[in-house]
């Protein structure tokens, strides 16, 4: 673990592993791995750009995950895991694995060769060398791993719980919880694809996916916020976390209470929500409006104009103008007392083919980070109780996890403040 | 493999319940065997021969996809594949082996390319080995001449030469280079020849004949159970049967049509009651767990019987090739969570389970095989062999006496245990294959 040696601070640690790949390709190349993905980062960025267009890299180590505050990108996939590892070292063992593959991913590199020891160590997916393409790979923790499983019981941090369902939830067990969970976003899809595919690949023996959603975001159309499979605009009045000030009070986990090895992470919410976009589709657009309380060509409340216009609820106490059961006026009615269940929605769009009866099957993976679930998210939620909008719309899945701090260096991996 | 053509009424013994039917046709059932057929597993003529076949018929296919060896010489305008890099031209011509590196420019440690100009006459293997120890840490077979192909590599400290296995000639190894400093070199392995692999896969021949003795007795018995209309009986040494053919796991492309009849399935849309040429366990299962009459069964379990026993016969004759003894290791578990643990080969018994810890059997049976070609090639071979013992013990956990736990009956819980141990399992055979794959080395 010294940090001269870069790439190769785990070395003691995978020579007892024993249930996860990449223990048997032996030392050498361990290290090999680590100092070809240094290597690269330089090489990479010199290197003659190729034809497809290449996002940079977005910084893998720091005091938050960098997937939390970063815009969604075009492509995202959503799994849950559920831990498979035997016992405290062994889930040790799997979170050091999880950040080395998440590292070398994020960065980009060339996989290392096994000459004749092995298959090769890549899907070669992206190609010979694996660009980083913008990936992040966002990790966090459910409440069943905090079960007896692995010691931490006394570590749970003080709002997670099982997600609850709630009033107009539909929830099938097969799409809930999980004891870990994992989102890769990227401009590109085969990116995202590569990066699970080589993750999962890694971790067969610690790890087996719950459920898994993929999602897309779109662009902007025509301009601002992406738009979701109901044509409106999802997303437009997030928290500014980029002030700090904003993203302490609303985003950040830590203090109050909270277990110290918290700080850093953030409460993760992941909602799996059908859409029922025919029914939709034969509303009238003066009633889809006035459920939202949104221009859907625009995006703006309906009181405005534009789509970042702040809407006026004081000055329509009646719901003249934007309905009281409106979704915007629900969700957030800009007093000072709601101020705080803020959140900060990160939401993908899926399509995963056909229903039984004959419709698309279309939703929306909500995904939504806050230092508060209760304070924030399930307040949000048990004020949108019995919403218009919940004809149309049915959440079946999901699940509350905490995202981890951020890996501060390369000697620092997933959850060492948790495993401490 | 279609309905087509019309199936005579006698085919269908299940129902006819009448006397045995002669031997079934000797093509396979209506789907054949469950098994991928990736890599022909007989051989006829003697096993060298075959190695040399393969190895030309590789070339072959790596010949035409660089549309021949005649043309100009590549070299000046091809576009790296790896960039950002240091590239070191090589030449692997059988003079001029390994030529190129140390002259221009000093080796060095690191992620580098190798760029290999063959600029022989004839397609070369190219290894990249420590001539002290004789391991091989880089290969690319079947480099066409004229042709430049790269070769990544991460060097450690040490020393390396080139080897070059030009076609029908002998291997020529190239001058040794020093590669300084104190870096730790990265994972190589002594290559395994046919010569090493002859004596296991002769000993997993004879491990395969023990097996078919008892196979043809447990059919023999099942025969006899059918034939006294004890049901409860046969669904016992039914189950015992399959599970001794299913430990055959690495021979069955060596059984040829034989495994369509005794172990074959049927397509997802054909109905098991009314399939053409169905025959075997998964037949007889049909039956046995789905209220048949011992009578409608008799027909069945004689030809099952008779096709082991003709099985046994034709052993004698068989020969395996030992070239996929590696393949065969990870094959199995591959086929294993592909048609068990999916309940794709469940035709009522719910015994997936059964086999799938039959088939660790088979696949531990060839490594056990191997363990003195691997014990000094591959480092995880313990863990490996400590993984299937695990797995198997786990899986054992689904037998209460004979009933087997089916594989939708699982919780969640279990169901996610047994997948662990199979994606464990699968991807710490994949590097046994890879060391076991042959190469030349004369």
């Amino acid at each position: 673990m010294t940090s001269d040696t870069p790439g190769r601070e785990h070395h003691g640690d995978l020579g007892r592993r024993g249930f996860l790949r990449g223990a048997a390709v032996g030392v050498g190349a361990v290290g090999a791995v680590a100092g070809g993905a240094t290597a690269l980062t330089a090489a990479t960025a010199s290197a003659s750009a190729p034809a497809a267009p290449k996002a940079a890299a977005a910084p893998f180590h720091g005091a938050h995950q960098a997937g939390i505050t970063q815009p969604v990108q075009s492509a995202s996939v959503t799994v849950s895991f559920d831990v498979t590892a035997a016992d405290r070292r062994e889930l040790t063992e799997l979170l050091h694995t999880l950040t080395e593959r998440a590292r070398f991913l994020t960065t980009g590199g060339t996989p290392p060769t096994v000459g004749i020891t092995d298959s090769p160590s890549d899907s070669g997916t992206l190609g010979p060398q694996v660009p980083a393409d913008g990936l992040t790979a966002t990790v966090g923790v459910g409440a069943s791993l905090f079960d007896g499983r692995y010691g931490l019981a006394d570590r749970k941090p003080l709002r997670l719980t099982t997600m609850p369902e709630f009033p107009d939830d539909d929830l099938q067990p097969a799409w809930c919880h999980g004891d870990l969970s994992l989102q890769l976003s990227a401009p590109h899809t085969d990116t995202v694809l590569h990066a699970l595919r080589d993750i999962a690949r890694h971790t067969r023996g610690g790890l087996q996916v719950r459920w898994r959603m993929d999602g897309f975001s779109s662009p902007s159309r025509p301009s601002g916020t992406p738009r979701n499979h109901l044509g409106f605009k999802d997303g437009t009045a997030n928290p500014d976390v980029a002030d700090p000030a904003v993203a302490n009070r609303l985003l950040w986990a830590g203090g109050g209470g909270e277990p110290a090895w918290t700080a850093g992470g953030s409460y993760q919410v992941v909602r799996l929500i059908r859409m029922l976009v025919e029914f939709w589709d034969r509303v009238s657009i003066t009633e889809q409006e006035r459920m939202f309380g949104r221009n859907r060509d625009t995006g703006a409340p309906l009181d405005g104009v534009h789509e970042f216009d702040t809407p006026k609820f004081a000055q329509d106490p009646m719901g003249d103008v934007i309905p009281l059961d409106s979704h915007i006026r629900m969700a957030n009615p800009r007093t000072a007392a709601t101020d705080d269940s803020r959140i900060l929605r990160r939401a993908y769009n899926y399509d995963r083919g056909m229903d039984s009866n004959g419709n698309l099957d279309m939703g929306l993976v909500f995904v939504c980070y806050q230092q508060d679930v209760e304070r924030q998210f399930a307040a949000v939620q048990k004020r949108l109780a019995g919403e218009p909008l919940v004809d149309y719309v049915a959440p079946f899945g999901g699940g509350y996890f905490f995202a981890l701090p951020g890996v501060k260096d390369r000697s620092d991996w997933y959850g060492s403040a948790l495993l401490a | 493999m279609s309905a087509e053509p019309e199936p005579e009424p006698a085919a269908d013994p299940a129902e006819e319940g009448g006397a045995p039917p002669e031997m079934p046709p000797a093509a396979p059932g209506p789907s054949g065997g469950r098994r991928l057929n990736l890599r022909d597993w007989r051989v006829t003529a003697t096993a060298a021969a075959v190695v040399v076949a393969v190895t030309a018929g590789v070339v072959a296919i790596t010949a035409t996809g660089h549309h021949g060896g005649d043309r100009a010489d590549p070299a000046a305008s091809a576009t790296p594949a790896y960039t950002g890099l240091p590239h070191t031209a090589i030449d692997v011509s059988p003079s001029t082996c390994g030529k190129g590196w140390g002259a221009n420019g000093k080796p060095h440690t690191g992620t580098q390319v190798f760029d290999l100009h063959n600029s022989g006459a004839s397609a070369t293997e190219v290894y990249l080995t420590d001539p002290k120890t004789g391991k091989f840490y880089a290969e690319v077979e079947g480099l066409a001449p004229g042709t430049v192909r790269e070769m990544p590599v991460e060097l450690g400290s040490g020393t390396y030469a080139f080897e070059c296995q030009q076609e029908d000639t002998d291997s020529v190894t190239g001058p040794t280079v020093t590669v300084p400093g104190n870096v730790p070199q990265g994972p190589a392995s002594r290559p395994v020849t046919v010569h090493d692999l002859i004596p296991p896969t002769l000993d997993y021949q004879k491990w395969i004949r023990a097996r078919m003795t008892e196979l043809s007795a447990d059919t023999g018995r099942l025969k006899k159970d059918i034939d006294g209309g004890d049901l409860a009986a046969a669904r016992r040494d039914w189950l015992a049967g399959h599970l001794v053919y299913e430990r055959m796991g690495a021979a069955y492309d060596t059984f040829g049509d034989a495994d369509g009849v005794i172990n074959g399935t049927v397509q997802l849309d054909v109905d098991p009651a009314h399939a053409a040429g169905f025959t075997g366990f998964h037949a007889i299962e049909y039956g046995l767990w789905h209220g048949r009459s011992a009578a409608s069964l008799r027909g069945q379990a004689a030809t099952l019987d008779n096709a082991a026993r003709k099985l046994q016969k034709d052993w004698a004759t068989q020969q395996m090739d030992p070239a996929n003894m590696g393949l065969r290791a990870h094959e199995i578990i591959e086929n294993s969570e592909q048609f068990e643990l999916t309940a794709r080969t469940d035709y009522g018994s719910g015994t997936n389970l059964a086999t799938a810890a039959a088939n660790i059997d088979g696949s531990r049976e060839i490594l056990d095989e191997l363990a003195p070609l691997l014990k000094d090639r591959d480092p995880g071979l313990a863990r490996l062999q400590a993984t299937l013992d695990d797995a198997q013990a786990y899986l054992r956990t689904f037998d209460k006496g004979g009933t087997w736990t089916p594989v939708g009956k699982l919780t969640r819980a279990q169901r996610e245990k047994v997948d662990a141990y199979f994606g464990d399992m699968l991807e710490q055979l994949a590097p046994v294959a890879a060391i076991c794959d042959v190469r030349r080395t004369t």
